[in-house]
């Protein structure tokens, strides 16, 4: 196929990119004078996809929770070793994450950088796993939900999860539990992996001073050597999630100097993706920061107050099959702080958006937007998440463009349902 | 990396300007000097709080944020800083270039006019700053502090560095104490202001797409303020013999159990081994191909996290792992045996091959970062000596296996610092 080219004329950043049978997208951003170079290899699946019919069967299989983060932990090893040495051996240094709906894979090196491309593709697609190794990533990856279990902004935030959501996966912590991940095996691994690591369902995002038909075509060689067949439908599963949150509160103890609050927000307006969903995004993210944002009158109250600090903040999940906004932060008083948002939120409903804070925001977020290109991760793990939601990253600057201040006050109205808020509370264990 | 460019303003504040193209913005860091010392630090750590409730020309917050927020996101960030035994308060800014924003040209200048206002015109009461914003910047300074056990892995090795450097100006919290926080009155924080702005040694950083002569200009139009002779920050103690080695144990009521041990390596960074100490470094802890990583978490299976780093000014380094309580002194037995076995010279080939390159990796990659090109200068302002890229990669290519283990020599356990579950072992 020949290259495509995606532009942005105000970023002055041009996106090259080709479609690799059977069905990879691989997308490369030059950037010239940079040193690091930066490789993502993704795939459509994460922590929410844990019923699914496997690929070639027809069966529907519900699998352990945890299991895309442990396959992300497990696909490192090979019959030889381990893929994190050999990216040592280059020079490089590799990593990997999971979230609710991707898993990434990746490297960065300022040498080597072919050698690293190839090899994060050859061992992306080879899996091998063994009793041994899968029975020994179980320590791992339970140190590391116990280290999660002490961190209170986590069981905050996956707490409200609980608390929004009655039936959906999202509310199900990414690494699963010490009880889940003890069912994992190897078959049930490579069952995911054959369902969900075939290249259609997966994209390649290059970032630095490269070459970029060389790194296209390299892609293209490397894939088109191992004869994928073309790919069936994947059918992911999920329960049917009711409209009503599963509960109002929420609260736990830990050992911490003071409360903390989350309040969050189910989303109602779900089913689609592509534009229409990053424009919700935006306007939504908009509304979030005009209402609670540091120059908002109500922040500055609460500020003054001594009911929130600097690191108040808002945040906004934008997903086909589901969707949330979080409001909060470390307190002193989270029933006070609790009223005065449910205030700050009716009050702001009855006032409506202005044109002036509007178009204040809109500068904001450009800028905001344009100073995060400075990052070639920033680059790199945003562009094919958005992809997989049938969404061009790059149009971020025109829909911020285009968004209008009723869009914005029509969310104000429909997202801050108080009848869909839920919240979570962190109190500080008393010795 | 791009040359930078060294003036100095007529009042003493040091200019360092950093021209390259590769960024889509422009960043401005402030970075003020002080000694670690128990009666000034809390006052210094707090100011920034203060000054950033309001000045003159911005009395509250909400204008402040809103003006800044105008030139399309803008923030002015403080921050508190420890390096060896000198506590650093920093602000930057960072702005988008405006050959990104059409129909801008001015946002620098309109940005460090805020910025000048801010740090220069502060909201008084009088002889004093504002009575209502220290009562509440005090009651946010002191959650910050008591905030440090939230971080279970950062209060860690907090605990463990404060038990061992307990005689030392090192042990010293960077953001003070909530004793000395209540001393504190808006008289007592201006009039200690005053005498901060007066006498506190400052570099000014701008790194961006900027014409030199032009950004010094506008840098001395703003910043040339009225100072006094600069106090001189006293070097750091880095020479120190640990006695016995101490065990500190402490419970909270916590899951995961972390583990942190405290070592002196007797040298810092302006030292011709410090290069050798940053191989030792990277093949016994800092890289995933490491001793620690490959032997607590990979075949042991005992931890999700096992690194080692170094406190690069003081010459401290600290082994950090989050185990079982259980796993203690399973834990600490193989840790033990890796920091030997350096000693031992027992590492392959392919350990140093691995480590050279990930150190070349990392020392490259801080030119794509502004934040990482400025700290860098800082670094080699400590110890009078910047290095360039290629100078880095030059010592580090000399380092030799015999450097390594002459290093590994001399590096000695202090302390063992074990926070624990309520109950625990």
């Amino acid at each position: 196929m020949k290259t495509q080219i995606i532009e942005q004329s105000l970023l002055k950043e041009k996106i090259y990119w080709r479609r690799v049978e059977p069905g990879l997208k691989v997308f490369v951003l030059p950037k010239k004078g940079y040193n690091k170079k930066y490789a993502t290899y993704s795939a459509n699946f994460g922590s929410i996809n844990s019923r699914f019919i496997v690929e070639g069967e027809n069966e529907e299989l519900q699998v352990p929770d945890g299991v895309a983060h442990f396959l992300e932990h497990k696909l490192f090893e090979d019959e030889e070793g381990n893929a994190f040495d050999r990216f040592a051996v280059l020079g490089a240094s590799s990593n990997a994450f999971t979230n609710f709906t991707n898993t990434a894979y990746l490297f960065s090196t300022t040498e080597n950088f072919y050698r690293c491309l190839d090899l994060l593709l050859d061992f992306v697609q080879t899996p091998y796993f063994t009793d041994e190794s899968v029975e020994r990533e179980k320590g791992i990856i339970g140190q590391e939900i116990r280290m999660y279990e002490d961190n209170p902004q986590w069981r905050l935030f996956f707490n409200l999860l609980g608390a929004l959501y009655q039936y959906h996966p999202v509310k199900i912590d990414i690494a699963g539990t010490i009880e889940s991940i003890n069912q994992i095996n190897k078959e049930i691994l490579y069952k995911c992996y054959r369902t969900f690591y075939h290249p259609s369902n997966m994209a390649v995002f290059v970032v630095g001073d490269v070459d970029v038909e060389r790194v296209l075509d390299q892609v293209e060689a490397n894939i088109q050597n191992r004869n994928y067949r073309p790919l069936g439908e994947i059918k992911r599963l999920f329960p049917t999630e009711p409209p009503e949150i599963a509960k109002e509160y929420v609260e736990q103890s830990l050992a911490v100097s003071q409360p903390l609050l989350n309040i969050g927000f189910k989303e109602q307006d779900l089913g689609y993706d592509g534009p229409l969903l990053l424009r919700r995004e935006i306007a939504t993210d908009m509304m979030l920061d005009i209402v609670f944002g540091s120059s908002s009158k109500l922040y500055n109250e609460l500020y003054e107050e001594g009911l929130i600090d600097d690191e108040f903040d808002t945040g906004y999940v934008a997903e086909k099959d589901f969707g949330h906004s979080v409001i909060g932060g470390e307190t002193s008083d989270p029933d006070k702080l609790f009223e005065r948002l449910v205030e700050g939120i009716k009050q702001a409903q009855l006032d409506g958006i202005s044109a002036a804070a509007f178009e204040h925001q809109r500068r904001k977020a450009m800028g905001e937007f344009l100073k995060s290109f400075n990052s070639l991760e920033f680059i790199a793990n945003n562009f094919p998440a958005y992809y997989f939601k049938k969404i061009n990253f790059f149009d971020y600057l025109q829909v911020l463009h285009e968004v209008t201040l009723d869009e914005v006050n029509q969310r104000l109205q429909d997202h801050l349902a108080l009848d869909r808020m839920a919240r979570s509370v962190i109190w500080p264990k008393t010795r | 990396m791009a040359n930078f460019q060294r003036r100095r303003l007529d009042n003493g504040i040091n200019v360092f300007i950093h021209p390259t193209d590769k960024f889509k913005t422009i960043l401005v860091q402030l970075i003020f000097h002080r000694r670690l010392h128990k009666e000034e630090v809390t006052q210094s750590a707090l100011l920034p709080s203060i000054l950033q409730r309001g000045s003159k020309n911005y009395p509250t917050r909400q204008k402040l944020s809103s003006a800044l927020e105008e030139l399309y996101g803008t923030e002015l960030m403080s921050e508190v800083i420890k390096k060896g035994e000198r506590q650093l308060i920093s602000y930057s800014m960072e702005l988008v270039h405006d050959q990104y924003l059409p129909g801008e040209n001015q946002l620098l200048r309109k940005g460090l006019e805020i910025f000048k206002d801010l740090l220069t015109n502060p909201l008084l009461e009088g002889n004093a700053f504002r009575a209502d914003y220290v009562k509440q910047e005090k009651e946010q300074h002191e959650r910050v502090i008591k905030g440090i056990i939230n971080d279970k892995i950062a209060y860690s090795v907090e605990r463990c560095l404060q038990e061992m450097c307990q005689a030392e100006p090192f042990s010293i919290f960077k953001y003070g104490t909530v004793e000395q926080l209540a001393q504190e009155t808006p008289k007592s924080l201006y009039d200690f202001y005053r005498r901060f702005m007066q006498e506190t040694p400052a570099d000014l950083h701008v790194i961006g797409d900027l014409d030199v002569e032009k950004t010094f200009a506008l840098i001395e139009k703003l910043f040339n303020y009225q100072r006094g002779e600069d106090l001189a920050v006293p070097d750091t103690q880095v020479d120190i013999q640990p006695r016995e080695v101490r065990y500190v144990k402490e419970e909270m009521d916590v899951n995961q159990g972390k583990l942190v041990l405290g070592y002196r390596t007797g040298l810092s960074y302006g030292d011709e081994d410090y290069f050798a100490l940053l191989m030792y470094n990277g093949i016994l802890g800092s890289f995933p191909h490491s001793k620690l990583f490959q032997n607590v978490r990979e075949k042991a299976s005992l931890a999700y996290y096992a690194y080692s780093r170094l406190e690069k000014h003081k010459g401290l380094m600290v082994i950090s792992s989050g185990i079982e309580s259980d796993n203690y002194e399973r834990t600490l037995e193989i840790i033990h045996r890796q920091v030997q076995a350096m000693k031992e010279g027992d590492f392959s080939q392919e350990d140093l091959d691995n480590t050279r390159s990930g150190l070349r990796n990392q020392f490259l990659v801080e030119e794509d970062n502004p934040y990482a090109i400025i700290n860098r200068t800082l670094d080699g302002m400590l110890v009078g000596q910047v290095w360039e890229t290629d100078e880095l990669l030059q010592r580090l290519n000399a380092v030799t296996r015999d450097d390594i283990v002459r290093v590994a020599e001399n590096i000695k356990l202090d302390t063992v610092y074990f926070l624990t579950g309520i109950g625990g072992v």
